[in-house]
Order: C-alpha cells, then sequence, then structure tokens
C-alpha cells in the first residue's frame, strides 16, 4: 500500500536535548500549546510561537523533511479553513486560528519524533493509573493510543490506493468511488489488527494484582 | 504439550441458506507431536482449525482444551501457551517497527522497559533482524517481516507454535529460510500450508478435505494422499480440451 511510508509517529533516534527532555516535559509542551491555541489572540504572538516550535523541531536533528511530513498533510485541510475564517471574520482572525493549529501539529511532532513509542505508551499507561480505582486498564489505554498511531497511516495509505485506482478507471471524482473501498478496508483493517492483537493475548483484561 | 480437540464442530450461519455452512466437522484429535503439519485445498478448514488452537475461533460445539485449559473458558491461559503466526504478517505487526512490535509483545509480562528493550533485542538478534530493528515494517522484505513476526511472537516464549500457511507470500529463498527457522525452534509446532517440502519436515501430517480429517499419518503418504485427493475428477473444461 503506497500511503504505508508515511508513518505518523515515527521516532527519529537521536540524543538531542529534546530527547533527553523528561517525558512530562514533553506531554507539557503539547498541553501547553493546545491550551495556548484558545488563549492567544494576536496572529503575531501564535507565528512567533510556531517559528520557536520549529526551532526546539530542528534542534531535535530530526530534520526539516520530517518536519514537513508531519504539517503536510493538515495544509489542504487549513487553507480551507484559513479561507472560510478569512471570508467570515477578516484575515488576522484566520492567520490565528491557521497558526494556533500548526503550532498544536508541531508540538506534538516534537513529542512523536523524539520519544520511542514505547516510551510514549508507558507514559499514557502512568497517566491511565489512577483511574485504575475507577476499572480503568491502563495497558489498554496505551494499547489503544498505539492503535491510533497505527491506524491513521493505514488509512491515509488505504485512501491512496483507492484514489490511484479509481484514477486508472476514470473514477476519480466520483465520491462513493472513493470513500466506500476505504471504509470497507478500514473495517477490514480493524477487524484484522483486533484479531493480531487477540492473538497475542494484548488487550485482555489486566492481571489480577499486577 | 497435549492439545485436545473433543468432538468439535465449527458452524457459520449464511445469509440466504438454511442450514449453517459447516467449517470443521465433528473433529476429535490429540496432538502431541513436536511438529504437526495440515494440508488441505482452500476452503477445506485448515485455518479455522489452527484458529481454534489459540482461541481466535470458539467451536460452535465440542471442546478443545491446551494442557488442560479450555479454549474458550480460560483463553489467556491458552494465549500465553500458544503464540499465533498469521499468513500475512501485515497483518500481525501493530507497530511501525520491529523492535516497537517485539515490545508491544512483552509489555503484559515484562514491566521494566529496560529489561523489555533487552528482551526484546534479545529476540531480534535471535533471528539476525537486531540492525534492521528501528526501520519501518514497510521498509522490510516479505522474509524479514515473516521472520519479524515470529521473533514478535516467541519473545514471550511460548509452548506451542501455530502457523497458518507461513510460507505462501515467500519466495523460495525466505521460504528455505523460514524452513530451517521452523526446524530449529524447541516449540511444539503446529502449521498449515501449500508448501509440499514444508509439510514434509513435520513428524505428522493431516490431511484436511471439507472441513473432515482424511487422512492422519506420516508427511509422505499425506503428500500421496492430498495430491490423489487434488487431481480426483480434475479435468480441463470442454473449450480448453485439444
Amino acid at each position: 500500500m503506497s500511503g504505508h511510508g508515511f508513518l505518523l509517529a515515527n521516532y527519529v533516534p537521536g540524543g538531542s536535548p529534546v530527547h533527553r527532555s523528561p517525558l512530562w516535559l514533553k506531554f507539557l509542551l503539547v498541553l501547553a500549546c493546545g491550551m495556548a491555541s484558545f488563549l492567544i489572540a494576536d496572529w503575531a504572538v501564535s507565528a512567533c510561537v510556531l517559528v520557536l516550535l520549529c526551532g526546539v523541531f530542528l534542534l531535535s536533528g530530526a530534520g526539516a523533511a520530517r518536519l514537513v511530513r508531519a504539517v503536510r498533510p493538515v495544509l489542504p485541510v487549513l487553507a480551507a479553513i484559513g479561507l472560510f475564517q478569512w471570508w467570515q471574520l477578516g484575515g488576522p482572525t484566520a492567520a490565528r486560528i491557521v497558526l494556533n493549529v500548526l503550532v498544536c501539529v508541531v508540538a506534538a511532532s516534537i513529542l512523536t519524533a523524539t520519544t520511542p513509542v514505547q516510551e510514549l505508551l508507558d507514559g499514557v499507561a502512568s497517566l491511565a493509573r489512577p483511574f485504575r480505582r475507577f476499572g480503568a486498564d491502563p495497558e489498554r489505554f496505551a494499547l489503544t493510543i498505539a492503535i491510533m498511531l497505527r491506524s491513521i497511516p493505514f488509512v491515509a495509505g488505504a485512501y491512496a490506493d483507492v484514489r490511484n485506482s479509481a484514477r486508472a478507471r476514470g473514477l476519480e471524482r466520483n465520491p462513493r468511488a472513493l470513500v466506500l473501498p476505504v471504509f470497507i478496508t478500514s473495517v477490514a483493517f480493524a477487524r484484522q489488527t483486533g484479531e493480531a492483537l487477540a492473538a497475542r493475548g494484548l488487550g485482555d483484561a489486566e492481571d489480577q494484582g499486577s | 504439550m497435549s492439545i485436545i480437540l473433543d468432538r468439535v464442530a465449527v458452524r457459520v450461519a449464511v445469509d440466504g441458506r438454511p442450514a449453517p455452512k459447516i467449517l470443521l466437522d465433528e473433529l476429535s484429535l490429540e496432538l502431541v507431536e513436536r511438529r504437526i503439519g495440515v494440508i488441505g485445498a482452500n476452503g477445506s478448514g485448515k485455518s479455522t482449525l489452527l484458529r481454534l488452537l489459540n482461541g481466535l475461533v470458539a467451536p460452535s460445539s465440542g471442546n478443545v482444551t491446551v494442557a488442560g485449559y479450555d479454549t474458550v473458558r480460560s483463553v489467556r491461559d491458552v494465549r500465553r501457551r500458544v503464540g499465533f503466526v498469521f499468513t500475512d504478517p501485515l497483518s500481525q505487526l501493530v507497530m511501525p517497527t520491529g523492535r516497537e512490535d517485539v515490545e508491544l509483545s512483552l509489555r503484559r509480562s515484562v514491566r521494566n522497559p529496560r529489561e523489555r528493550r533487552a528482551l526484546a533485542e534479545s529476540a531480534l538478534a535471535r533471528f539476525g533482524l537486531l540492525a534492521l530493528a528501528d526501520q519501518s515494517i514497510y521498509e522490510l522484505s516479505g522474509g524479514e517481516r515473516q521472520l519479524l513476526a515470529l521473533a514478535a511472537v516467541l519473545a514471550v516464549d511460548p509452548a506451542v507454535l501455530v502457523l497458518d500457511e507461513p510460507s505462501t507470500l515467500l519466495d523460495l529463498r525466505n521460504r528455505e529460510l523460514l524452513r530451517r527457522t521452523i526446524a530449529g525452534l524447541s516449540q511444539q509446532v503446529i502449521l498449515s500450508t501449500h508448501d509440499l517440502e514444508l509439510a514434509r519436515d513435520m513428524d505428522r501430517v493431516l490431511v484436511l478435505d471439507a472441513g473432515k480429517v482424511v487422512f492422519d499419518g506420516a508427511p509422505d503418504d499425506a503428500v500421496a494422499q492430498y495430491r490423489a485427493l487434488c487431481t480426483a475428477g480434475l479435468e480441463l473444461p470442454a473449450g480448453e480440451q485439444k
């Protein structure tokens, strides 16, 4: 599947200060950027934060290509949102909204590019641990994140494949020829993944006392 | 390890048909040999039989036990003992890289991240995959992926390894590599295959046809029986005959 080469959260090994930063700090950065997107009212401030985050990303040594790969998939959506907001609310507001979304994307990319997935999952499991008393299983939380990270690129790949085969048959303008096969492929993938996890005993309820 | 199937049937309802379709029909088997092969035509019930052993499929009637554990009532205990390798390793590999996937297998049993990482590396090294540990699974060859799937399953050291047509997607070289790898495993191995060379490496081979075991015995006899079954009544369509 052609789109499989695109991996949403691939870790870039390295020993930069960003790599060595504790996980909680990187989580906090993502959280702060998410909050800031509601609080920042000036597009110039958003632009400064974005430049700063891009600098942090490049400092990690993950490379400009990895940064572009992270941002590129959201650009068409952001272009549409930006145009609509510009028409509705004017240029400065549209710029602020688009830049704030980019801030969140780059912050999340800093986290995923500099943190091994297993470390990320350990962090998610730790964060979910207090919910154990309410019957939640922290490992299932972590597994859910892992599956999400795996599934998004798969669906993107399925879409790329379906679009190519629709083009080959002259059906690229037919939404049904695009959406339906992606939907069916995704459901089949979900079933397959569920079966693979079950076969490995992953996703079962936790051991008593573990 | 003793695996017992006691009058096991698997039936599925099919839309528009009054009677359910029978995938497996009243099988009673005891599987104790170290190497067991299952051969048969497409749709004969091989995958269903193998999936019963790991609890991926529940019997419609009868029961399956692995070392005394029922595959329905004690499915977690069964899955700790029975590892399952799928035909297409991409169906099985969940994480973006080999290292992460093997570590995922170990998450339940090994809580310490450093210990988990060390165990994952030793599992990868065992199959010569350590150099590819951080490569995307999509950049690996079919053979490397199949070995990675094996490494991920064997990392938790199951007593039984079930492989569903493991060589179907492999070229000749990788098939040979897989054969040698399987031959060197300490686990009890139960596999289904269309590769008759691989079937000949087994101690015991079952031939399935339409959900029934039609032969159960030595590999050479089983392969001969299967060939006879496949060629019986095989005629070219009228238009193709010279």
